[in-house]
């Protein structure tokens, strides 16, 4: 399906931060990982400060004069099927972790782009999706 | 489950209607009963108006800074409850969820501008009119003003008053359209939380009756309107012969013009949404697309191509480019004048009577609809469609769009598309239209300037929000003064 305007945008960054904070914190709890905890419990929490971020840009920046359509936007390669880290081993958790990172950045730089007509919104998808690059370094360095 | 009705507020009180109308409010997608309400009486008027009398005494001596600070916390509640607001107003009212969100959004900007009351509503000083005489004039707040609102804005267009006139002190009696009920009670929800002092905003639901006991009433100072031209008229002229203060906005019949220097890949978009927007449903759609010159097979065919690709369904699901009617009688109206303008010929393009949602059989959908070669007699020509109508009529010039535009009977909205300031000034400076657009679709004035039209678009003379609407809800009183 396509993301064909503003509002999908955002949602589906939203939905995207929410199944990804979730599973943060989860794994923040998850025995196998205890080591990672902290790390987990912090990217829920950025995950939290994205949400606001995002709710509050929706609200704050639309007008009926900027709802024309985004054209050549997809989600599908930006589905991540949801997981249980109950059924999965420490490898297979990090692997996952690594895949949210890199389609969250992939999200909002391609977003972005898309919607770059409107300045604030583009860069409020560039912080979000800093916020997840960070995240790829901390994972690298953990 | 027993459906929702909706109460009346007065005196800070949701209180029952004592009418034994019942209006049933549907879900234009679904076409599912939502919600009832009771159509409010003379009776309900009365006790709004009396409450919001009392609360007047104390209200006007409220400091400016002090009521402004209320109007901080209310857009603070409206800020929290915003996407539940923008959802029930999507549910009732059938537009999209993005347009449901900006006209909030709108709603809110409102809110923001009014809050600069202490600097808009100031009077003016001049020492020395004569020898030892000084002259000044005092923004006073006047008593009890009421508003009438339409069903395709719910949400912004009551916002568009509410919120000047009791920041300058007056106090408000609020009838919502009796067809889309429900955002509004949502909103006075907020404001019941916030906690302005008992009586100063009060709603009263309903039809005729109740808009016939506000214009007849004695201690209403002024009405502000929105709505159709005929209604408008009616409710200016009997402002009138009740000596009222009246701001009464009709309806339009906006043209948008496209020259062929226009750049036709960046205006696409926005003229799609001019006249799609909201399934044109608003008194700033474009109405009558007017390409100029040879450009127009080039404009008409992109324009049906984009056109083709907006999908119909409910407003609720992020795939939707375009959210039905607002109620079936409304359908039946648009798809009256879709026959209508068959059986002048004009030109079907684009058909958009039999239009299906899946999964929505009962909705009230209508699809994009374009009519070419469309003549400026025809009725699709001259009168208010309402809903996702496009009529095409080819100019050989500029002028004959200017002259096209200043002959409907409309003045709401112009626009024009154009690469040449020359085109664009000699545009601006001619239309009779008070709201234009030059490579905008959607002509609208923010809360910091004034909306409204001319000509049978607007009775009265202070249109809404802007700088201008301090005036409205206050009286000059002039005090000369000597000093012995």
């Amino acid at each position: 399906m396509p993301i064909i305007n503003f509002g999908g945008l955002l949602n589906f960054a939203e939905a995207m931060e929410k199944q990804d904070m979730e599973f943060y914190l989860s794994i923040a709890s998850n025995p196998e990982m205890s080591d990672l905890s902290d790390l987990f419990q912090g990217f829920a929490k950025d995950g939290k400060k994205n949400i606001a971020h995002i709710q509050r840009t929706r609200r704050e920046n639309i007008t009926e004069m900027i709802l024309e359509g985004i054209t050549g936007f997809f989600r599908k390669p930006f589905v991540l099927e949801v997981k249980d880290d109950k059924e999965m081993g420490r490898a297979q958790i990090l692997k996952y972790v690594d895949k949210m990172e890199a389609r969250a950045i992939a999200y909002y730089t391609e977003g972005a782009e898309k919607i770059k007509a409107l300045p604030e919104v583009s860069m409020a998808l560039k912080v979000a999706g800093k916020k997840r690059m960070a995240h790829t370094q901390k994972l690298s360095g953990s | 489950m027993a459906l929702p009705i909706m109460k009346n507020y007065i005196n800070g009180e949701w209180v029952e209607s004592n009418g034994s109308q019942i209006g049933n409010i549907k879900n234009p997608a679904t076409a599912e009963q939502i919600a009832q309400v009771v159509f409010g009486t003379a009776d309900d008027v009365e006790k709004a108006v009396q409450a919001a009398q009392k609360a007047f005494v104390q209200w006007r001596e409220t400091p400016p800074l002090t009521r402004a600070r209320y109007l901080f916390r209310i857009k603070d509640a409206l800020e929290e409850n915003f996407e539940d607001i923008a959802r029930t107003l999507t549910m009732e009212q059938g537009k999209i969820i993005d347009e449901a969100r900006a006209e909030i959004r709108r709603m809110i900007e409102n809110v923001e501008h009014a809050t600069g009351v202490t600097t808009l509503m100031c009077g003016y000083t001049l020492e020395d009119i004569a020898k030892g005489i000084d002259c000044t004039g005092h923004r006073q707040p006047m008593g009890v003003f009421a508003g009438v609102a339409p069903y395709n804005f719910p949400g912004m267009v009551p916002w568009w008053f509410l919120p000047y006139a009791i920041v300058t002190g007056n106090t408000y009696v609020l009838k919502p359209s009796e067809q889309v009920p429900m955002t509004q009670t949502r909103i006075f929800e907020c404001l019941d939380e916030v906690g302005l002092p008992d009586g100063v905003v009060n709603m009263v639901h309903g039809s005729k009756d109740v808009v016939n006991a506000i214009l007849d009433h004695r201690d209403i100072q002024g009405v502000s309107f929105v709505g159709s031209t005929p209604t408008a008229r009616y409710i200016y002229k009997r402002c009138g012969e009740t000596g009222k203060r009246v701001q009464a906005l009709g309806g339009a019949k906006n043209i948008v013009g496209i020259m062929p220097d226009a750049k036709l890949n960046e205006a696409l978009p926005s003229l799609v949404t001019s006249f799609f927007g909201c399934s044109g449903q608003r008194c700033l759609a474009g109405s009558i697309l007017a390409p100029v010159g040879d450009a127009a097979d080039l404009v008409v065919d992109r324009f049906v191509a984009t056109a083709k690709n907006i999908k119909v369904g409910d407003g609720l699901s992020d795939f939707t480019g375009m959210g039905p009617m607002a109620s079936s009688a409304h359908l039946d109206r648009v798809l009256g004048y879709i026959e209508k303008g068959i059986k002048e010929g004009a030109t079907l393009v684009l058909d958009g009577r039999d239009c299906k949602v899946e999964g929505y059989p009962e909705g009230y959908f209508v699809g994009p609809t374009i009519f070419d070669n469309v003549t400026p007699e025809m009725t699709i020509a001259k009168e208010e469609i309402f809903g996702p109508v496009v009529c095409v009529v080819r100019c050989k010039t500029l002028d004959e769009v200017i002259k096209l535009i200043n002959t409907r009977d409309f003045a709401n909205a112009a626009c024009l598309y154009t690469d040449s300031g020359t085109a664009a000034r000699k545009f601006k400076y001619k239309v009779l239209p008070s709201m234009v657009g030059i490579n905008i679709g959607i002509a609208a004035p923010m809360s910091f300037f004034p909306f409204g039209g001319a000509g049978n678009s607007m009775f009265g003379d202070i249109k809404g929000h802007g700088q201008e609407i301090f005036h409205f809800f206050t009286d000059t009183k002039v005090v000369i003064e000597r000093w012995f």
